[in-house]
């Protein structure tokens, strides 16, 4: 029972991660019905970033975000404007695969270079320092990191819910033809939202620098989790991804620590099948639209 | 009476083929214009070039004076252009309220906006009653009215409306046509695309006949509804055909030849 309510905790406050992650990729899909297989680089490159402001200024990773959210939502808008724009509208879902694809590369690749491949990790001097609440271990690090990522959620919740951007990228999820006839400028749309997705990378990509041991070749392992996720939330929806990273997390946490690490990792593949088995458009997608 | 939209040799299409191929037409500033023709001839396509959902490869489209062919629907819109498509366009997981705020998308004046809001609530009481629900849950019916509102927020000019009493039982039809009966004496221009052809036409001050991508035929509304042909073709009286070609406009003043083997999709 205890090995179960630890395995809860872990995993309810990783999951807080995951879905920052997450939720910028599902967003990407629903504007653009592009697969962004950058992300995971993305969020290792927002790590890095992390990790050099604090190596060369003494910039705690958490007062960091700003700055790396700030750089990454340049570079997403970026990448859109560079290499999606110039895609063909009718086949732009399938050829993102491989330019968002070329993309990680590029990124891994500039990574590799300016950091080399050895595994870094940003050593505060608090990333040990945990409470112990009724017997139960909560690492201080993933409570803030849980924190963070609720609120920097509830950011991005606002934004799309409260602003006139956000109604104009709801708009374009649900029905990109209509936003465009009532003004809406798609490409811009595109451009931001995307710089949304990497910004919301950044943020997480902090935060997991403080929790995990990273290199540039860590995004694959992050994308395929990050694309169980999404899929499994139904692409296109925030509060889908949201769930979706909860439930994946905790239930591998679950698993390591009441049956065995090694198959932890199996777990949500296997929550996955069953899911996708039952509803093929995830939790919480709609056929073909996103929900947002 | 001033000529408002004229479309000149226009010719567009999707992707390899043209689906227009040189559509002339010419609406008159404040009246009703009714498109009718087969499935598959290419009227949605028509107004699709003329909000700026498609880009014609050939020919001209001419607003009040400016080419518009080449601007992006935003700028059509300005100009007041509002294009309501033949699929449903709410946005299905917003509210009804906000699907009306997107309506005033481009409106920066809040002042301007709030008495839009207001106007088109009065005319389509519906968006105050149903305001908070999602869009997606209304009847087919009761988002048309929606949508008409959302288009009365723009103020527009030109209304271009795709087929909207489809799938409409025939009170919901009814109020469908008398609201654009409404917008229309409201000094408004209306280009109707309408399967119920009987009504579009009574409903009408001109109408145009479409087929494979060309315009057949143009003349008012009421002559086209005593027209044999047409009758037979899109009245439902007698057999319904969808084969035929109607002779263009220029050569008779009423349908007569016929080409056989032109099969519209
Ligand atoms: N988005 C699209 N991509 C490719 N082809 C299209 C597209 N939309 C329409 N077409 C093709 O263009 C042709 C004309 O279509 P259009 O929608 O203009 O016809 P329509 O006259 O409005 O017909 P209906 O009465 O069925 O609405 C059709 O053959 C159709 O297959
Ligand atoms: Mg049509």
């Amino acid at each position: 029972m205890h090995a179960l309510v630890q395995g809860v905790i872990l995993g309810v406050l990783t999951g807080g991660v995951y879905a920052l992650m997450a939720s910028g990729q599902t967003l990407i899909f629903g504007i653009m019905k592009v697969v962004n297989l950058a992300q995971g680089a993305m969020v290792i490159l927002g790590a890095y970033l992390a990790y050099q402001l604090f190596v060369s200024f003494g910039i705690d990773p958490f007062l960091a975000i700003p700055i790396t959210t700030l750089i990454m939502f340049a570079v997403g808008v970026a990448v859109q404007l560079l290499f999606l724009r110039p895609l063909r509208r009718e086949d732009r879902s399938e050829l993102s695969l491989l330019v968002t694809f070329a993309v990680a590369l590029l990124l891994e690749g500039f990574m590799s270079i300016t950091w080399n491949t050895s595994y870094r990790s940003i050593n505060t001097g608090y990333e040990n320092a945990s409470w112990t609440v009724f017997g139960y271990q909560i690492t201080q690090v993933r409570l803030w990191a849980f924190l963070l990522s609720l609120a920097a959620l509830g950011l991005l919740f606002l934004l799309l819910n409260r602003t006139r951007f956000g109604r104009a990228v709801r708009a374009t999820v649900q029905n990109p033809d209509s936003a465009r006839l009532l003004g809406v400028e798609s490409d811009r749309v595109a451009a931001l939202g995307f710089g949304l997705g990497a910004a919301t990378a950044a943020a997480a990509g902090s935060v997991y620098g403080l929790l995990y041991p990273f290199n540039s070749g860590s995004h694959y392992d992050l994308i395929s989790r990050l694309l169980s996720i999404v899929v499994l939330g139904g692409l296109g929806s925030v509060g889908g991804a949201v769930v979706a990273a909860v439930i994946v997390s905790t239930s591998s946490a679950i698993v390591a620590s009441t049956v065995s690490p090694s198959w932890s990792e199996m777990t949500f593949f296997v929550i996955l099948m069953l899911v996708l088995l039952v509803r093929p458009q995830g939790l919480f997608g709609t056929v073909g639209r996103g929900a947002l | 009476m001033s000529t408002i939209l004229e479309l000149d040799g226009v010719i567009a299409g999707y992707g390899a083929g043209d689906i227009l191929k040189g559509v002339d037409l010419s609406v008159e500033a404040g009246t009703i214009t009714c498109l009718i023709g087969p499935n598959g001839a290419g009227k949605s396509t028509v107004l699709k070039t003329v909000s700026g959902l498609l880009r014609p490869r050939k020919g001209t489209v001419t607003f009040d004076g400016h080419a518009i062919g080449r601007l992006s629907p935003k700028a059509r819109l300005l100009l007041g252009i509002v294009h309501v498509p033949q699929e449903r366009s709410l946005f299905p997981a917003m509210s009804v309220w906000d699907n009306l705020l997107m309506g005033g998308y481009l409106i920066k004046d809040s002042k301007v906006l709030r008495d839009r809001l207001d106007e088109a609530v009065a005319s389509f009481p519906i968006c105050r009653a149903r305001a908070g629900e999602h869009a997606g849950s209304l009847s087919g019916g009761e988002q048309k009215q929606v949508e008409l509102a959302r288009t009365l927020v723009l103020d527009p000019r030109l209304i271009l409306l795709d087929e909207p009493s489809i799938g409409l039982d025939p009170k919901s039809r009814q109020l469908v046509f008398e609201s654009i009966r409404a917008l229309s004496s409201s000094g408004r221009t209306i280009l109707l695309v309408e399967q119920n052809a009987r009504s579009g036409l009574a409903a009408s001050d001109f109408a145009a006949v479409m087929e494979s991508g060309r315009v057949q035929l143009t003349s008012t509304g009421a002559s086209l509804l005593e027209n044999p042909e047409v009758a037979r073709l899109y009245l439902g009286a007698g057999t319904a055909g969808h084969a035929t070609v109607l002779a263009p406009s220029t050569d008779s003043p009423g349908p007569s030849a016929r080409t056989p083997g032109e099969e519209p999709r």
